[in-house]
């Protein structure tokens, strides 16, 4: 149900069966490493390319979330994925293996909240009885397509962030019986905003003003007050953009607690890793929420929390073409059923 | 970064504010780093050129060729083992700018693209970086040589 | 991490082993050291029982070596040609064209009916204590000597 401007209202309240996630070796030593499903020690995953490692993190998230929430995959209308490769062949190839009918979204890193709003909106809507979304994203062929090749001894800017090697995906129902259960409550989609920043080393201070916006419609549409969510968590902004979206929701008339607002690629690695600013990727919010969230909120840590995932919309083209770079940013807002 | 763009009031006001979050480059560390990483890697240039002037028939004239190819393959060696790409993060320039950060461009597209063939992959995409530096460096070279004969011909030199 | 330093240990051990084995067939420790140090080598001159040129190749060192730029000077008076190396001192490096030069023109304004071979090359330098070196056996044949001098003139002429 459409509420205010650009927001969602799930009255039926999709139910979040299950989630699952599969994780390279990097993110296998940071600090969420406990709260992953799929730990993989090899960064090739045993395949020939990194593009088919990357499908394999995608399937293997699907299969283990679909696993997990005790149905099968014949039992799943549709599966909603996307990832940051050319024509997002990772998870068009993880349907063809998976035989789930199919929607590719892209919506780069902000493609875990896109898929779940839209997976969510479908269930509430009684488009389907049970699905499954998710994304993902990996390091060295993501790296391959937007930067240098991963051996090349380039120095990147303390701005620069790493992009995850992890797939996370979940399983929504239309199940009637909620208690205790994790719901989707409502989803703000976001529109484009370009303020004019081109560095593809500082995609933070690119996407902030995008989360900064989603976040304050959100609230704008669904008159909800700043302290509503107990945790209200941002895709993958980085250090950079973190702090510069928190200052324009604060200026903007929306303050938040600093502790209440976090960022996933903060969280997902440990301070001794060299990854600058961050993590990054369709792949860093799928994880972090995926994984470490939805376990923490099952846990009592958090009732209601936001999460916002943030995309950076540039191509190797587009930037290479002196282009700025135009970013969105989704929010799903996720709370345990009472 | 491109050129700067016309920004409207809105851009530019956020901008700023962006500013002042951005992580600024360390850029006196950054230049120690390179002076101390550069140098030492010109050290074992130096090295290997008093070898090849000791042990093998070079002159201090002749050496120079079989310095830069040695130490091009030692950088290949370490791009190869995933040594180099730390180099690189903490000298910066200082280990971009000697030849071993030519070597070092050259393998690793060529690792990166393996996984397309040795043909469309490593053939097509080695040169990638590199290519700019062959193309501009033998460009220049050309004009140069070009200038100087020119020179030379009108009696100037 | 510690991958990355037993590949570097492993480098550095087979490059000192192949410095060391490559020490074995060097006779001399004067040209070893001739790299790093003065080593100040006598003139010599290949035809042994002239006096006069022996007082030639003497005068032209002692020449060259009064040019404050220089620290270490060997000169060979061959058939034809003579031959002198030198050492710049490391700060005058950067006028190592002006030094050939003025060498050139010092030379040929003292010794104009003499043909000079100039070099500073530390190759070239190796090279002639070497043969000075083999010319202190007596045994040493005088056109073996000029052959390998002629050798070394080859060398300096190579290009890159």
């Amino acid at each position: 149900m459409l509420k205010g401007k650009q927001s969602w209202v799930f009255g039926n309240r999709p139910v979040i069966e299950a989630s699952a996630t599969a994780v390279g070796p990097f993110e296998a030593n940071g600090q969420l490493a406990a709260d992953f499903d799929i730990l993989h020690e090899d960064l090739w995953l045993g395949k020939d390319s990194y593009e088919k490692a990357h499908t394999l993190l995608l399937e293997e998230a699907v299969t283990t979330a679909i696993k997990k929430s005790g149905s099968t995959s014949d039992e799943m209308q549709f599966l909603l994925a996307g990832d940051l490769i050319n024509q997002i062949t990772p998870s068009s190839f993880a349907a063809r293996t998976l035989g789930i009918p199919y929607f590719g979204l892209f919506g780069a890193c902000s493609t875990s909240m896109e898929g779940l709003a839209l997976g969510s909106f479908i269930i509430n809507n009684d488009g389907a009885k049970k699905l499954v979304t998710g994304a993902s994203s990996h390091n060295a062929a993501v790296e391959k397509q937007f930067r240098y090749p991963t051996e090349y001894g380039g120095q990147k800017p303390p701005t620069s962030q790493w992009t995850v090697t992890g797939a996370g995906a979940a399983v929504l129902s239309n199940s009637k019986n909620k208690t205790g259960k994790l719901v989707t409550t409502s989803a703000t989609i976001g529109k484009v905003i370009d303020l004019g920043l081109a560095d593809p080393f500082n995609m933070g201070g690119a996407m902030s003003p995008a989360a900064a916006d989603t976040i304050i419609a959100h609230f704008k549409d669904l008159e909800l007050d700043p302290c509503y969510y107990d945790l209200i968590v941002t895709g993958d902004l980085g250090r950079v953009g973190q702090e510069t979206t928190y200052e324009l929701l604060r200026k903007y008339g929306i303050p938040l607690e600093r502790e209440r607002f976090q960022d996933c690629g903060l969280l997902i690695y440990s301070d001794d890793q060299p990854v600058m600013s961050g993590g990054s990727g369709a792949g860093c919010s799928a994880t972090v929420l995926y994984g470490h969230l939805l376990k923490q909120m099952q846990k009592g840590v958090f009732k209601k929390i936001l999460v916002v995932a943030t995309g950076a919309l540039l191509s190797p083209l587009s930037f290479q073409q002196k282009e700025t770079i135009p970013c969105i940013a989704h929010a799903v807002s996720i709370e345990i059923s009472d | 970064m491109g050129k700067k763009k016309e920004l409207s009031p809105v851009q530019e006001r956020y901008q700023e504010l962006q500013k002042k979050h951005e992580l600024k480059k360390p850029i006196l560390k950054n230049c120690l780093r390179a002076f101390l990483v550069g140098g030492l890697i010109c050290t074992v240039g130096q090295a290997i050129t008093y070898f090849y002037i000791y042990y093998f028939n070079f002159t201090e004239q002749t050496a120079g060729n079989p310095t830069v190819a040695t130490l091009i393959f030692i950088s290949m060696l370490l791009t190869g083992f995933g040594v180099y790409d730390h180099i690189g993060q903490y000298g910066g320039a200082g280990s971009a700018v000697p030849v071993t950060g030519f070597g070092n461009s050259v393998i690793s597209a060529a690792i990166e693209h393996r996984t397309e063939g040795f043909v469309l992959g490593v053939g097509g995409n080695m040169f990638k970086l590199a290519g700019t530096v062959l193309l501009f460096g033998v460009f220049s070279a050309f004009v140069v040589a070009l200038v100087r004969t020119l020179l030379s011909i009108w009696g100037v030199l | 991490m510690r991958r990355l330093k037993v590949l570097i240990g492993a480098f550095l051990g087979t490059m000192v082993s192949i410095s060391l084995l490559g020490c074995q067939d060097r006779t001399s420790d004067e040209s070893r050291i001739s790299m790093v140090k003065p080593v100040n080598p006598e003139p010599i001159h290949i035809n042994e029982k002239s006096r006069k040129e022996h007082d030639l190749a003497a005068t032209v060192k002692k020449d060259i070596q009064s040019m404050p730029q220089i620290y270490d000077v060997a000169v060979i008076k061959g058939e034809k040609e003579t031959l002198v190396v030198y050492k710049v001192k490391h700060l005058h490096r950067m006028m190592m064209k002006q030094i050939e030069a003025d060498i050139n023109k010092k030379l040929e304004k003292n010794y104009p009916k003499e043909s000079f071979i100039v070099s500073s090359d530390f190759k070239i330098f190796i090279e002639a204590i070497e043969l000075k070196d083999k010319m202190k056996d007596p045994g040493y044949p005088q056109d073996k000597a000029e052959k390998q001098l002629q050798k070394i003139i080859e060398l300096k002429k190579e290009m890159t």
